[in-house]
């Protein structure tokens, strides 16, 4: 993560590339401003939590101010962070194939975390399905509508353009690489507005809701928790998208691209996984179908 | 003329003296705000980027990306919990020596008894771990740094604030008290059901803190994993990757499906505690939490016990004169129980009703998990068989991690055993049973590891005498105190409780004594730890353990001595090494 050396920026002139404040050899403030963050963060949720209830002992916008200034403070410390570590001195940073494997393989341990973050849910869900499920399947609105089939197809569209996109920078094609990765932004986002869409009618006209009940539990979390990682990936995108119209990436510097890829299309798997068990294995085998 | 020019000469020269002098000295600085020796990329060793010197000060250590100095913070944070967390079961035990309720409420007990676990083995068992791995991974498989120096540092600084949620209940805050629910958490207490305190904020504070703190492990877990695949130099093959190395990667993968799952499931208990849904309570099944919980829960036992075990099968051959024993086996050992981990968690739930049929397949792969402990067990023994035996500090904590394994490892045998469960399980056999691991196996090779590296990170030596009288008043303590609690077991006394029948006094006095020698050792410990650290003989020798001799010498001791050599040049300490002869800390009695 060497900020300090001499840039080379092939001509993009980029601001402020000297680290914040002047760093000394590799020390960095940025982590520590990113940790304040994020512990911020939980400070934020548990003081909510204190505001609930008869006698509570902050005001009730406390916890959500809290909350929100940590975010920012979150953020901020990760764009420093991104911003110096690898985007102000993107040319002259070393590209070498053993700096490009270890952020894959860190993705790839990140994305073997993730299997743990949704097989808690996941877990959930077929413990309840291989009880009395004709009980549990009460009150529940039909699952497997032309929306959700609409927005599997987008999603899958999605990862195609991707792998284009990422396929046409590995060959310098620069206007096909901003195409397809434009394509694929737009793709994610209508997806995301179809997932809020769904939740609007789920829950104010069929009034089935995280509450209701155990499948209500089940669909929530783990439809929740899947749009918070497309909504993440949309974000990492979205940084990709920023820096490659700020001219950056080329055939042999494009690291991030495929880290950002492999998080994007592990989404879509998932989310493939999470139709099948999850929209369609709810409803086999009870007489939906 | 002549004698102008030798004035001009000897003018110059001195400048030129002052000036390397004072180059020297700025150099210095960064050793003028810490007595330590550690952290000295300034002095240009392996770290070929570092360009200028670290900044002074607290500075230095909210900024540093230095894998040691990290290492160095997580040591302390750790010794900070394992020490709070001791303080807070001294108080238990002291309540203990009498049967009824004397020194502190029942509910206050079972606060401490929440803690007591949680600081343990989240604040005090994953960072010493970390301490270690932080500043050794890195200079065993000679890389320059951690494969993401930054997320390691972030890693380290979530830590903290994780504690300070944790333990949130116990600071004076108006309506907010600590949660009882145990470690465990077992839902639908920890659901804040019924008519208890549970549903108190202490207990989501609580919940937070533990999300926060896995949050911090699985990013290095994460940057663990990257490292050693691909940080090491080309010299370190698979094949002579070293052994501690190995158990940190195993324990990474662990800690990469175990922590996050937790992550979840905790997130999931808030939810129902705040937002009304029913993944655990409100018409979920709490059984469901503990199958969560123990699927992250069992695997957590090995994350805290394979680093401890790759430390001491790294130290042992070491002053055993010999290399280890069966190194290939103890390496698929590792690996074997890291796979059979994730499949032995409901062997935690036998008593809970859960199907029989279930119950006997958990059964069978938690007897067969002995397998290759034992395969551990044999090689450390064999590693000594009629090897040149040096009883230094480390070795004893080594032989005491075996030694205490033994019984830890037996005793669990006996409790994978279904029948003999259900008559021990809710018995104090299970608290003895695992302490005999977390406290004498892991935290006496934590021990192990903080004397034998204490050259490195402190640049100093430790007192021998002290290291010794720790070392005989921990082993013992922890067996005073233990075996007292698995023969409190077999009577039937039962776990958790504050209070007890009088005919159980006896042993539970015993236990209590055992608990408060210990304290007297740890309190040595601190004594010996800081005093050393500061006025400790600096240690002059890249070998101070005589490595060499043996052809055991290692690349961190390799690193070590390039430091030393590279430092010559201040020559500002050698006053102080004299006052103690900078003599390395080895015995020379054989006992074979």
């Amino acid at each position: 993560m060497g900020t300090e050396e001499a840039h080379d920026d092939h001509g993009h002139h980029l601001p402020a590339v000297e680290d914040w404040p002047r760093g000394f050899g590799e020390a960095s403030w940025w982590p520590f401003v990113t940790a304040i963050g994020a512990a911020g963060i939980y400070a934020g949720a548990g003081l909510y939590i204190l505001s609930r209830g008869d006698n509570a002992i902050v005001g009730s916008l406390v916890g959500p101010a809290a909350f929100v200034a940590s975010i920012g403070i979150f953020l901020a410390g990760l764009y420093g962070w991104v911003y110096h570590a690898f985007v102000s001195h993107f040319w002259s940073r070393d590209a070498s194939e053993k700096g490009a494997n270890k952020l894959r393989w860190g993705m790839v341990a990140f994305l073997g975390s993730e299997l743990g973050t949704f097989g808690a849910l996941f877990g959930y869900y077929f413990y309840i399905r291989a009880g009395d499920w004709s009980e549990v399947l009460v009150g529940v609105p039909e699952l497997t509508g032309s929306l959700v089939l609409i927005n599997t197809a987008i999603l899958i569209v999605s990862s195609v353009t991707l792998h284009w996109a990422h396929g046409a920078i590995r060959n310098n094609d620069r206007k096909k690489f901003l195409g397809w990765l434009a394509a694929t932004l737009l793709l994610g986002v209508i997806f995301i507005g179809g997932q809020v869409y769904e939740y609007y009618e789920f829950i104010i006209h069929e009034e089935f809701t995280l509450v209701s009940g155990l499948f209500g539990s089940a669909f929530y979390g783990l439809t929740g928790l899947h749009g918070l990682h497309v909504s993440l990936g949309a974000v990492l995108l979205g940084i990709v998208f920023v820096r490659a119209l700020a001219g950056q990436y080329s055939a042999e510097r494009h690291v991030s691209v495929s880290t950002a890829s492999m998080y994007w299309h592990f989404v879509d798997v998932v989310w493939v996984f999470l139709v099948v068990v999850l929209y369609v294995g709810a409803e086999i085998g009870t007489g939906a179908f | 003329m002549q004698v102008n020019g030798q004035l001009a000469l000897t003018v110059l020269m001195g400048i030129f003296l002052v000036a390397v002098a004072a180059w020297l000295a700025r150099i210095e600085n960064w050793r003028s705000y810490t007595p330590l020796a550690g952290g000295g990329g300034a002095f240009g060793q392996s770290e070929g980027y570092v360009s200028k010197e670290k900044p002074a000060g607290l500075i230095r250590w909210l900024t540093t990306v230095d894998h040691k100095d990290i290492g160095i913070l997580y040591g302390a944070f750790a010794l900070v919990s394992f020490a709070v967390g001791g303080l807070m079961v001294v108080l238990m035990r002291v309540e203990l020596a009498d049967p009824g309720m004397t020194l502190i409420s029942n509910t206050f007990y079972n606060s401490l008894l929440t803690s007591h676990g949680i600081t343990m083995l989240f604040l005090f068992g994953t960072p010493i771990i970390a301490a270690f791995s932080n500043y050794f991974v890195p200079l065993l498989v000679d890389a320059d740094d951690m494969a993401f120096p930054r997320i390691n540092a972030i890693a380290f600084w979530l830590l903290p604030p994780a504690a300070l949620l944790i333990w949130a209940g116990f600071f004076p805050i108006p309506d907010v008290i600590p949660a009882q629910t145990a470690w465990t958490m077992y839902t639908p207490l920890s659901g804040g059901v019924g008519n208890g305190n549970q549903m108190n904020a202490g207990v989501d504070l609580m919940l937070l803190g533990l999300h926060l703190s896995g949050v911090s492990a699985t990013m290095g877990a994460i940057n663990f994993i990257a490292t050693i695949f691909t940080e090491r130099a080309e010299e370190v093959t698979w094949a002579n990757l070293d052994i501690f190395s190995w158990t940190i990667l195993t324990q990474s993968g662990l800690i990469l499906f175990a922590f996050p799952l937790l992550g979840s499931a905790i997130l999931m208990l808030l939810l129902d505690r705040n937002f009304g849904t029913a993944f655990f309570i409100n018409g979920g099944d709490p059984i469901l939490w503990q199958h969560l919980f123990w699927f992250f829960g069992h695997p957590e036992v090995y994350i805290l016990v394979l680093p401890p075990m790759g430390i001491v099968s790294y130290v042992l051959p070491r002053f055993s004169g010999r290399r280890l024993f069966g190194f290939k086996f103890v390496v698929y050992s590792t690996l074997a129980i890291g796979v059979l981990s994730f499949g032995v968690w409901a062997h935690h739930m036998f008593a809970t009703g859960i199907d029989p049929r279930l119950r006997a397949s958990f059964m069978a792969v938690s007897l067969a998990i002995a397998i290759p402990s034992a395969v551990k067990t044999f090689n450390w023994i064999t590693t000594m068989w009629n090897g040149n035996v040096r009883l230094t500090t480390p070795m004893l904590y080594c032989i005491g991690f075996v030694s205490n394994f033994i019984i830890g490892g037996v005793t669990g045998v006996f409790l994978a055993s279904i029948p003999i469960d259900l008559v021990l399980h809710d018995t104090y056999y299970v608290v003895g049973h695992f302490h005999y691991i977390v406290m004498g196996a892991i935290a006496f090779a934590g021990f192990a590891g903080i004397y034998y590296w204490f050259p490195i990170y402190t640049g100093r030596m430790y007192q021998q005498t002290l290291g010794k009288a720790h070392f005989w008043l921990s082993m013992v303590g922890t067996n005073v105190t233990f075996f007292a609690m698995i023969l409190l077991g077999y009577g039937g006394m039962p776990r958790r409780y504050a209070t007890y029948l009088p005919e159980f006094a006896t042993l539970h006095q015993v236990a209590t004594l055992g608990a408060l020698i210990l304290l007297v050792g740890q309190i040595i410990f601190v004594w010996n730890f800081v005093q050393s650290w500061l006025e400790g003989p600096v240690v002059e020798d890249g070998d101070p353990w005589n490595l060499k001799d043996e052809g055991l010498y290692t690349a961190e001791w390799q690193w070590y001595d390039r430091k030393i050599k590279t430092a010559l040049a201040d020559g500002g300490e050698e006053e102080e090494a004299l006052t103690d002869g900078g003599q390395p800390a080895v015995e020379s009695d054989d006992s074979n």
